[in-house]
């Protein structure tokens, strides 16, 4: 908003007042404001001539002011009508999304997963079988097919792993049955003890779900990893149209908002539903990270 | 072994009904959602069901209510659940039911363990048979959830070596190779954590769930 025209008044007393305001800017004002007043003084004591010297200039400015004001005024409902829409638009563009993630996550899951797991077990079971023929008839070439086999198998093992944690870091499946629920394996998972409190009497849309999970998850990690605290807690609560969630550790403290950092990420994440997300980490300590968000979108 | 098969990827189906059949066990009906899983455990009573977690109608935990059910129903049927990921909160349901008439075996592996067709059969034979297979992964998991819990805190490293090997549903001869010390220290260690976590004296393969359920429900 740095580009909003001062006003008259505010040009006055900026003219006394701050001089790094530029001059041009503010002489403007005080130029119309003084050409007007000169206009109705002179109408006043019905020096018309004098009057109509000081007029159009006065007029211009006058005019220069008030229309984009008036604009604004007369655009008003047409406006908060179309904010309505971007934000009916972007509910819309944010459950898709959430929906979206959930069906790669089951695609993959029924599809790539689901087929490496069929290869492991052709593999294994390959594997196996090679094995106990090649103690059988000592082949060389037997060995080296076994080799092959084996290397396959890993290979195809840790691919297994890979996609398990792709998948559940587009769309943690716990979700579906609830914040609550995939919160719990969150902190099983987690290299910290993670205290839970967790009052959810009714579960939030599912795009506020995924977007409170993964900020529990990014904070949980930053605990765990940046602060040397050696407990975490998480608090969860749902009010009628608020999700709280606080992240605390005892911790060394120190986080910080900085742009381009992983809670400034997550702030924004949570700014594309109209949330919040404070900060409070005094160097020593502790750590309190506070995430609110609406129920729904 | 009779088996039932839940699991409604088709290739892993298959893939399994291979396996087992290669390993000379007869798959009675594999199935691909969790109403005709227990449909097909009425009929057949097998020894062990393998359950997918995820089936239709709406793939999030069918399985695990399934496999739950069966539990309660048909204390002689063994229920091997085997996911794409390990919950533990999964974990401790599964083994938490059991009916009035005691409970089979129970196992929850994750799907990539199929990959070793060996260990895969051993752990299914395992819970065939009444005994207890848990992915290495639920117990990691469990163990880093349990650090909070005062009782747990008590046991040795080694100890803790032993339970969570315990939790996977070894025996104690097959703890002593792989941990590479004498069965005789491992039954000592299996006493202590007894006692650590303070379970009554009384039949030892119960304790041993006892304490494994310690683990998880903590």
């Amino acid at each position: 908003m740095d580009r909003v025209t001062p006003s008259p008044g505010r040009g006055i007393f900026l003219a006394f007042g701050a001089r790094h305001i530029k001059g041009v800017a503010v002489s403007r004002w005080i130029v119309t404001v003084c050409f007007v007043i000169a206009a109705v003084v002179l109408l006043a004591f019905g020096h018309w001539w004098g009057a109509l010297y000081f007029l159009p200039a006065g007029l211009n400015g006058s005019l220069a002011y008030l229309v984009p004001r008036w604009n604004l005024l007369r655009d008003a409902p047409k406006n908060v009508e179309r904010v309505r829409e971007l934000q009916r638009s972007r509910a819309l563009v944010v459950d898709d999304a959430a929906a979206r993630l959930r069906r790669i996550e089951q695609d993959l899951h029924d599809g790539a997963q689901a087929q490496m797991v069929a290869v492991v077990m052709k593999l294994g079971l390959a594997r196996d079988h090679l094995s106990t023929s090649a103690a059988r008839l000592q082949g060389a070439d037997l060995d080296r097919a076994l080799e092959l086999v084996d290397a396959a198998h890993r290979g195809a093992m840790v691919a297994i792993t890979e996609l398990r944690d792709l998948a559940r870091g587009i769309h943690p499946p716990a979700l579906d049955e609830g914040l609550g629920a995939a919160l719990e394996g969150l902190a099983a998972r987690s290299d910290l003890p993670v205290e839970m409190v967790v009052d959810l009497p009714e579960r939030p849309s599912p795009a506020i779900e995924t977007i409170a999970y993964f900020c529990a998850a990014e904070l949980l990690t930053n605990a765990a990893k940046h602060s040397g605290a050696q407990r975490a807690r998480l608090e969860v609560l749902h009010q009628p149209g608020l999700v709280t969630m606080r992240v605390s550790d005892d911790g060394t403290g120190g986080a910080r908002l900085e742009p381009g950092g992983g809670l400034a990420g997550l702030a924004e994440r949570v700014n594309t539903v109209d949330g919040r997300l404070r900060v409070n980490s005094p160097a020593g300590g502790p750590t309190v990270v506070t995430v609110e968000l609406p129920s729904h979108v | 072994m009779r088996i039932v098969i839940a699991e409604d990827s088709a290739v892993i189906r298959a893939g399994l009904v291979e396996i087992l059949a290669d390993r000379g066990h007869e798959t009675v009906a594999a199935v691909g959602d969790a109403q005709a899983l227990r449909a097909a455990v009425d009929e057949h009573e097998p020894d062990v069901a393998v359950v997918d977690v995820r089936m239709p109608p709406e793939y999030t935990d069918e399985g695990i209510r399934a496999a739950i059910a069966i539990r309660r129903e048909h204390p002689g049927t063994g229920v091997l659940v085997f996911s794409q990921y390990i919950e533990t909160r999964h974990a401790a349901e599964l083994l938490s039911a059991t009916s009035s008439r005691g409970a089979a075996g129970v196992g929850y592996l994750l799907k990539d363990r199929v990959g070793d067709v060996g260990e895969f059969v051993d752990a299914l034979s395992r819970v065939a048979a009444g005994g207890t297979a848990l992915d290495p992964e639920v117990v990691t998991q469990v163990l880093s959830a349990t650090r909070r819990t005062d009782d747990l805190d008590t046991l040795t490293p080694r100890e803790h070596d032993v339970l969570s090997l315990m939790a996977e549903g070894r025996t104690n001869g097959a703890i002593a190779s792989t941990l590479v010390i004498s069965e005789r220290a491992v039954e000592k260690n299996v006493a202590n954590i007894f006692s650590k976590l303070a379970l009554a004296p009384s039949d030892t393969d119960h304790r041993r769930v006892l304490a494994v359920l310690r683990y998880l429900e903590s």
